[in-house]
């Protein structure tokens, strides 16, 4: 094999591994950062960190948990980063609105406005918490992550992430119950 | 009764966030992220590999640089100084610049630093007057919204500063408030 071949192999032999993840990842960068231009950030940077780390990936058992893992480790690392990160490249017609409204759901309108209120409202109650509860109950009740998951990406003790499950479930109940969201 | 009212609502709010969406990507998506990530992250093997063989100055000599900003928006306020464009903004109402930074390379770890004058805030940023963050630019256009806020009539100047190692760039933008 030559050395000009080495790249492209490379290449694929990286896309093999972490294209079965990228939902996955992708969701969870949502939940981390909880907006698009953050999101995307992060899970760029996550791919081109895995990318030069390929010979470790490629050994590891479950690259999916690994690269979450990595992804949790560079979020918190670069929170500030990742947080207040206002630069993102212009894509044409990308200037125009972005929110919920664009995101998937059924198409009976009466029950979309509905259901698009409660949200909004869910999305307020939510940044009022902090990234450690917000995260957690995001992870747990709303991807469907067990604690002991939790409990792997964070490195968070189980006690702690019940914990804090409780207190943002509390909080947010609080919020939605003030705002009417909840009768 | 007021357990079961508990009851009702935790159950309401567990629906509520099982049905807290995220939007999809798309294919296209992916892919390009694929590439980028291929792209980006050979030339940081290749710049690791130039750092340790030939020593940190050398890759700052061969290292390119070109950036420039401007405002995404025609401005609206002709400029008294040539080069400077400006906005005019209603007092307490806020408006979003869109400053647009153009690389010919892509800058890892560039410091982005908006110096705002007395009387101007950033939305999020209350009663600061400089507010600087850690970000990368991407080879071509890169977008920074900023959302300013009136909160006196005096107006100014705000300074994006973009600084990458040791070389930075100031972009200027005149505030009018009526």
């Amino acid at each position: 094999m030559t050395s000009k071949h080495r790249p492209p192999d490379r290449q694929l032999a990286f896309e093999r591994m972490v294209r079965p993840h990228l939902d996955r990842l992708y969701r969870l960068a949502w939940r981390l950062t909880g907006r698009r231009p953050e999101a995307e950030d992060l899970f760029q940077e996550l791919l081109i960190k895995a990318y030069g780390k390929l010979d470790d990936l490629a050994r590891i058992d479950e690259p999916g948990s690994w690269l979450s893992r990595v992804m949790y480790n560079l979020f918190v690392d670069e929170r500030r980063r990742f947080a207040r990160r206002r630069l993102h490249t212009v894509h044409d017609g990308e200037l125009a609105g972005e929110g919920i409204e664009g995101m998937p759901g059924n198409d009976n309108p009466v029950g979309n406005n509905e259901r698009l209120d409660a949200i909004r409202a869910l999305e307020a109650a939510l940044s009022e918490l902090s990234d450690e509860h917000r995260i957690v109950v995001l992870l747990h009740d709303s991807e469907g992550y067990k604690l002991k998951e939790i409990h792997e990406l964070t490195g968070l003790p189980v006690g702690t992430i019940k914990s804090r499950l409780h207190r943002a479930r509390t909080r947010l109940r609080d919020i939605l119950t003030q705002s009417g969201t909840f009768p | 009764m007021q357990t079961e009212e508990l009851d009702k609502e935790d159950q309401a709010l567990q629906a509520l966030l099982k049905d807290y969406p995220v939007p999809e990507a798309s294919e296209a998506f992916y892919d390009q992220a694929l590439a980028r990530a291929t792209h980006e992250g050979s030339r940081r093997l290749r710049n690791r590999w130039i750092m340790t063989g030939f020593g940190s100055a050398v890759a700052a000599g061969i290292a390119l640089w070109f950036v420039g900003g401007f405002l995404m928006n025609t401005p609206d306020i002709p400029p008294t100084e040539p080069g400077i464009p400006g906005v005019t903004m209603t007092l307490e109402d806020p408006r979003t610049v869109n400053l647009v930074f153009a690389s010919a390379t892509a800058l890892d770890s560039a410091i982005l630093t908006v110096t705002l004058p007395d009387g101007i805030e950033l939305a999020g940023f209350p009663g600061q007057r400089e507010i600087s963050w850690q970000t990368s630019l991407n080879e071509g256009k890169n977008l920074l919204p900023l959302e300013l806020i009136a909160v006196s009539p005096i107006g100014g100047e705000v300074l994006a500063r973009l600084e990458h190692k040791d070389r930075n760039r100031t972009f200027r933008l005149r505030i009018e408030v009526t």
